[in-house]
């Protein structure tokens, strides 16, 4: 069998997988509103009194509150996989389209992340191992040290400090530049002008990891037996440690990286807050101070599925890079 | 500050002209184009300035919906959507005139069959103040489009003070008649005559007015647009402010405690002009309904506890003065003001408010607490935070253990004003350039209004006090009438059911390429057609 065939199997093989941990997390939702104190129809309303009467009888009767508990589980799996998830009175629009609305700035904010704390991660690591314990090696471990130390916030308010106020290159707050409203590939640059400081506060905590986690990695690695024969062979130290080293030892990074999705959402609250970010860590927060519990249920079960669906991908990932990996 | 009597009233309709625009001294002459990004704190809960009147609703909305009229720094009305007025001899018949060839966001034309249908239908029945500015209301007349008369049971001066588009918007009757007004969908997405049209709303973003190119007044709004923000971090607003990324912020959007380096920067500058028809008053509002706040003593006991200077230097950064009781300082012109009332601001006020509260019978436990409760906060931002910490603190040396919750507008909106679930919150309201307007919703019986935002929400009333705020109100002598309110002070404060502790100052901040920003005594809660951006 091709390796192209066995690949698709086994991504068919892993979503089938996934199946059922959505749907375990799908109970869990279930569990959780009928955990919350008073009517679950109440709770589910969200703001105790906002909801018209008419909204609540139609609740009632969506989750069959009269029938026996197992209905009541089956009407809500229901609802949730038809992504039925309830409507926010707070905002006047079905949860559903609060999150997608919001979700695009979160996802940008946290591709870059991902993209500049792996890719930074991986060079500093490299850059570090390659001469152990020289000049260059401790600045880039200190540099890792106190980005892994300083809080987001803290970071988020001294870039903003620095290169928004005393050098005026990058705004302060927002997505995107209210004055002009630009569209198009204008509207491209100005996101992407916004999304600097962000992303690199972000990306700070998470690329002090990887580059720790590269630099030992490419400690070990270059003392492995095909590092040995690839030098007797005659290929040169960049050929090695950009040829072959460095595909290898990057593995533990990119399994760190999809395990530190979930804590990415988690992060991306302070600084959507700091950096006035309208993404889905701001609208959770304030659903939490709102305590619109069908928004957060709404929004904890898009992020599950968010994070199921990046393990699968840095799975799929996996098999590109490591042809060690059986594909069974 | 004085409210209108009669005769003021009658010496004053003789200037009222035609179409008169205030007239702002310029150096130079205003230029068309430009846009205004503006920032809010909090988010506004709604735009439905006709039924909620939470701070940042006005900011936004008062350049969407007109009023009557508005105001100059005199506190006297000019012409809006009323051109001329005329007031009968016995102060129950004011007719006004209304303005020509104005029409609405959506193309109808205006008439004064939406003046009767704003003010009868909306106002007075779901305002939070207009329940008290049009009590004495019985019918408007709409002989033809454009003239509306109001027909009042007894005479109300204290009306001219509140016919701005911030205090009583008129909204479109065809749009709204025949709807539940509570719940309209233009609440969020408000159809007006005002300069600027609403565009959209992104929650917790911004929302987008854009220029309305058929606004009744000839080459205004000069701006193509304004833009109100929302950020949730202080710091950031301030950052922001100096990058030039808002360039005004109102009602303490920017904390105190950086008005003073911002008003250092090149190019912006900061004033607490423009809130002279406010006069807002921060204040703790007990629940008198259920204990412990049902007994005055204790009530009197956290008013003495309050250092209120403290306060006021330490927490808004010396932007305020000490209130004494419901009606504020600067009505002393008027006469209505008294300090002639208990004072709680003493310097032995701690050991007073133990006294207190033994007497109560709420000793003190084994641990040395007497009883907890649970204070809400304002949910306006950090500087109601500070504030919260501090009451915690203070009262501990009471021997009260408090809790403090802070929750997000709505949400808090609802559990004082609708569901009374509170023991004590922070709160602060305006109290306007007349006691009927902005003092009399906060103590009277029938102010007490379940899910009307702003109103009494202790449920503390007294047949006196009533009796003193109904007959101050029609009173024509304008000595009588401060009598009667002297009396009511002494009285309400004796009672403290909401404990006063001080006049609070706002600033406003701004970029100075911006003219015309501090044009009326409502700051930004009148409408920005005059701004115009020096390039």
């Amino acid at each position: 069998m091709g390796i192209a065939a066995a690949r698709t199997r086994y991504i068919l093989r892993r979503l089938s997988q996934v199946l059922p941990m959505i749907f375990v997390i799908v109970s869990l939702d279930f569990l959780l509103v009928h955990a919350a104190p008073g009517n679950p129809a109440q709770v589910l309303a969200g703001e105790a009194g906002s909801a018209t009467p008419q909204y609540m009888a139609l609740l009632n009767h969506e989750f069959g509150l009269d029938k026996p508990f197992y209905i009541q589980y089956l009407d809500y799996v229901k609802n949730v996989f038809s992504l039925n998830l309830g409507y926010s009175f707070r905002d006047g629009m079905p949860v559903l389209q609060l999150i997608l609305q919001r979700l695009p700035a979160t996802l940008i904010l946290m591709g870059a992340t991902i993209f500049i704390s792996i890719v930074g991660g991986i060079l500093l690591g490299l850059l570090a191992a390659q001469r152990p314990n020289s000049l260059r090696d401790n600045a880039i471990s200190t540099f890792a040290l106190l980005s892994y130390a300083t809080p987001l916030f803290w970071i988020g308010l001294m870039l903003i400090v620095a290169f928004s106020l005393n050098l005026r290159w990058f705004p302060s707050s927002g997505m995107q530049n209210v004055a002009e409203f630009y569209t198009g590939w204008k509207a491209v640059a100005d996101i992407a002008h916004h999304l600097v400081l962000p992303a690199i506060t972000l990306s700070s905590f998470y690329m002090a990891l990887y580059v720790r986690l590269m630099r030992s990695s490419v400690l070990e690695h270059r003392l492995m037996d095909y590092v040995v024969a690839a030098r007797s062979k005659g290929l040169t130290e960049p050929a090695i440690t950009f040829g072959h080293i460095l595909r290898n030892a990057c593995l533990p990074v990119v399994t760190m990286a999809g395990v530190q999705v979930g804590n990415l959402l988690g992060g991306s609250v302070v600084v959507e807050a700091v950096f006035g970010w309208p993404g889905i860590g701001q609208l959770a927060f304030h659903a939490l101070f709102a305590r619109n519990l069908n928004l957060l249920l709404g929004i904890f079960f898009i992020a599950a599925c968010l994070v199921i669906a990046v393990n699968l991908l840095v799975d799929v990932l996996y098999t590109f890079l490591d042809p060690r990996i059986e594909l069974r | 500050m004085s409210s209108l009597s009669r005769s003021d009233l009658l010496k004053s309709l003789g200037a009222v002209g035609l179409v008169a625009l205030p007239a702002p001294v310029l150096a130079q002459s205003p230029k068309q184009g430009g846009t205004l990004v503006m920032c809010v704190e909090p988010d506004p809960p709604t735009l439905a300035a006709y039924i909620n009147t939470a701070q940042p609703v006005g900011e936004v909305a008062c350049h969407v919906y007109d009023g009557l009229c508005e105001y100059n720094f005199d506190l006297k009305p000019i012409p809006s959507l009323a051109t001329s007025w005329t007031a009968s001899s016995d102060g129950k018949t004011i007719a006004f005139k209304l303005r020509k060839g104005v029409k609405w966001h959506d193309g109808t034309p205006f008439s004064s069959a939406d003046v009767q249908f704003s003010v009868m239908e909306v106002l007075k029945k779901h305002h939070p103040r207009g329940i008290n500015t049009f009590r004495q209301l019985e019918t408007i007349d709409t002989p033809d489009d454009s003239t509306a008369v109001f027909h009042f049971r007894l005479p109300s001066p204290y009306v001219w003070v509140a016919l701005s588009g911030y205090e009583s918007p008129i909204v479109s009757k065809h749009l709204f008649a025949g709807t539940d007004v509570m719940t309209s969908k233009y609440a969020n997405a408000p159809v007006g005559t005002g300069p600027f049209k609403f565009v959209e709303w992104q929650r917790g973003q911004y929302i987008r007015l854009d220029r309305n190119a058929d606004y009744w007044r000839p080459q205004e709004p000069y701006l193509e647009r304004i833009v109100v923000r929302y950020i949730a971090n202080a710091e950031t607003r301030s950052a922001s402010m100096q990058t030039g990324e808002i360039e005004y912020a109102a009602y303490g959007a920017i904390p105190y405690f950086d008005v003073a380096r911002l008003d250092k920067s090149p190019g912006i500058a900061s004033t607490t002009r423009g809130y002279e028809m406010q006069n807002p008053i921060v204040q703790l509002d007990f629940n008198t309904r259920t204990k412990p706040f049902s007994d005055v003593r204790v009530r009197q006991a956290i008013a003495y506890a309050i250092d209120r200077k403290f306060v006021i230097d330490h927490i808004w950064f010396g932007f305020g003065k000490p209130a004494t009781g419901p009606i504020s300082s600067n009505l002393a012109p008027t006469g209505f003001y008294t300090a002639d009332v208990k004072n709680y601001n003493v310097p032995n006020g701690i050991e007073i408010a133990n006294k207190l509260l033994d007497e109560a019978g709420y000793p003190r436990k084994a641990g040395g607490t007497r009883f907890e409760i649970v204070h809400d906060i304002t949910p306006y931002g950090e500087v109601w935070q500070r504030f919260g910490e501090y009451v915690k603190q203070a009262l501990d040396k009471l021997g009260i253990g408090v809790t403090l919750r802070y929750e997000d507008v709505p949400t808090w909106l609802r559990r004082i004003y609708a569901n009374y679930d509170f023991q004590m919150t922070s709160n602060w309201l305006n109290t306007f350039g007349d006691p009927v307007i902005g003092v009399d919703r906060q103590y009277s019986s029938w102010s007490i209004k379940k899910g009307t935002v702003f109103v009494n929400d202790s449920g503390w009333s007294t047949p006196q006090t009533d009796k003193l705020m109904e007959e101050a109100a029609v009173e024509p002598d304008p000595k009588k009438r401060a009598a009667l309110y002297h009396r009511f002070q002494k009285l309400v404060v004796e009672a403290v059911p909401v404990t006063w502790i001080f006049e609070l100052h706002f600033v406003t901040v701004y970029h100075k390429k911006f003219h015309g920003l501090i044009a009326s005594p409502l700051g930004d809660y009148a409408p920005f057609n005059g701004v115009w951006l020096a390039t």
